[in-house]
């Protein structure tokens, strides 16, 4: 669990050989996909906060996709043989919007089994929450507490 | 001396398999130890336990494979006769392809069904599930209990027959499971997590059930609130406060 998620910026470098593979598995397709995919590479950019995270690509069509960690609904991590080879994954993030894809998809992370774990905790869900830090109530009765303890000493 | 030949045959199977195993693990970089999940921190009393599908859900897919198995090499055979009862020399020049026709798809599905029985797991702990499938495309999906919406149980005649039932959990979100993308390839439905061919179904469900019962929260990403929205903290702060007014 020593992974820091904020330091992840660029796809690693192997995804673009497996693109590569890919690509050339579809054959008369390579023409089509490879350039796409190379783009895609190149524009990758994933930005992980304390509470969401990012990704963007494309050249001409740009997409960028934003979510908040807490709104994850499920976390599917797939590897296939080519993925095992090379040490990736994708990690398909889900909300609960009405879309059976999921709605970010994240390639090209060595440590994806890491980064899984590491959203599982900043989900909903997976850690008790004693007490919210935004709870008002409580800080307003907190300054009540204080207020009668400065005019009792006072 | 037919048991002997029937342990034989077990054998050389099972060393097949183990065979076929190893390469799976070392080359295809198939874990061989089931999946983890991450637990609060230690004294919290939280523990995960993994384990597989029932014996009868492999047991459940054998027969399947074996009735289907008679169907095909019954095509197979009546094909390879009429064609014997036409032309008996391309047949019998046919004999071997389709003897192999017959019998390798077998051998294949045979080492499928245990490779499918063997790198399924069910990992659960206090507050989520997780469940790995998969060989070529080795999949995981992670579900916190605080997400999912509802839970349902399937059996079929035959899988009742094997002492086996599917648990189905669904978290918010639409999508059709079986729809095609835009590659045409099929898409699974990720709003889901399958948990084929147990035999303790009780047990699961009511796991799952009374962490979603518990929960006071939709599953959709808000916060959880306490039923009278005072805590056992905002009581004591209140006892702090009239105490603090008495001491006056």
């Amino acid at each position: 669990m020593n992974l820091d998620a904020r330091k992840i910026e660029r796809p690693h470098p192997s995804l673009l050989k497996y693109y590569a593979i890919v690509s050339v598995l579809t054959g008369p397709g390579f023409l089509v996909e490879f350039p796409r995919l190379f783009f895609k590479y190149e524009t990758l950019k994933y930005r992980f906060e304390d509470d969401g995270m990012s990704m963007s690509w494309g050249v001409l069509f740009r997409h960028e996709i934003n979510l908040t960690y807490r709104r994850i609904q499920d976390i599917h991590l797939s590897r296939n043989i080519i993925q095992r080879w090379f040490g990736l994954a994708t990690l398909a993030v889900q909300t609960a919007a009405g879309s059976a894809s999921p709605e970010m998809k994240i390639e090209g992370i060595l440590e994806s089994e890491k980064l899984r774990d590491y959203l599982y905790t900043k989900m909903r869900g997976a850690r008790e929450v004693n007490e919210n830090p935004h709870d008002e109530a409580l800080t307003l009765l907190r300054e009540i507490r204080d207020l009668i303890r400065q005019k009792s000493q006072g | 001396m037919s048991r002997r030949v029937e342990d034989a045959i077990e054998e050389a199977t099972a060393w097949v398999y183990r065979g076929i195993w190893s390469v799976l693990t070392g080359w295809f970089r198939v874990p061989a130890e089931p999946p983890s999940l991450p637990v609060g921190p230690a004294g919290d009393g939280e523990h995960v336990r993994s384990f597989r599908p029932a014996e009868g859900f492999l047991r459940y897919l054998k027969f399947k494979f074996w009735i289907a198995l008679v169907i095909i090499d019954a095509a197979i055979l009546a094909g390879w006769f009429f064609l014997f009862l036409i032309v008996p020399i391309v047949a019998l020049w046919l004999a071997p392809v389709a003897f192999a026709f017959a019998v390798l798809p077998d051998v294949v599905a045979y080492v499928a069904i245990h490779l499918r029985y063997d790198t399924t797991w069910y990992v659960f702990s206090d507050r989520s599930l997780r469940i790995r499938n998969g060989i070529w495309v080795i999949h995981e999906t992670t579900i916190t209990f605080e997400n999912i919406q509802n839970v349902s149980v399937n059996s079929g005649p035959i899988e009742r027959f094997f002492g086996i039932s599917n648990v189905t959990v669904d978290t918010a979100g639409g999508g059709q499971p079986g729809k095609k993308s835009d590659s045409g390839k099929s898409v699974m439905n990720y709003h889901q997590g399958v948990i084929e061919g147990i035999d303790n179904v009780n047990e699961i469900r009511a796991l799952v059930l009374n962490r979603v019962r518990q929960s006071r929260s939709a599953g959709l990403g808000d916060e959880a609130l306490s039923a009278a929205g005072w805590s056992a903290a905002h009581i004591a702060l209140l006892r702090e406060i009239r105490d603090g007014l008495l001491d006056r």
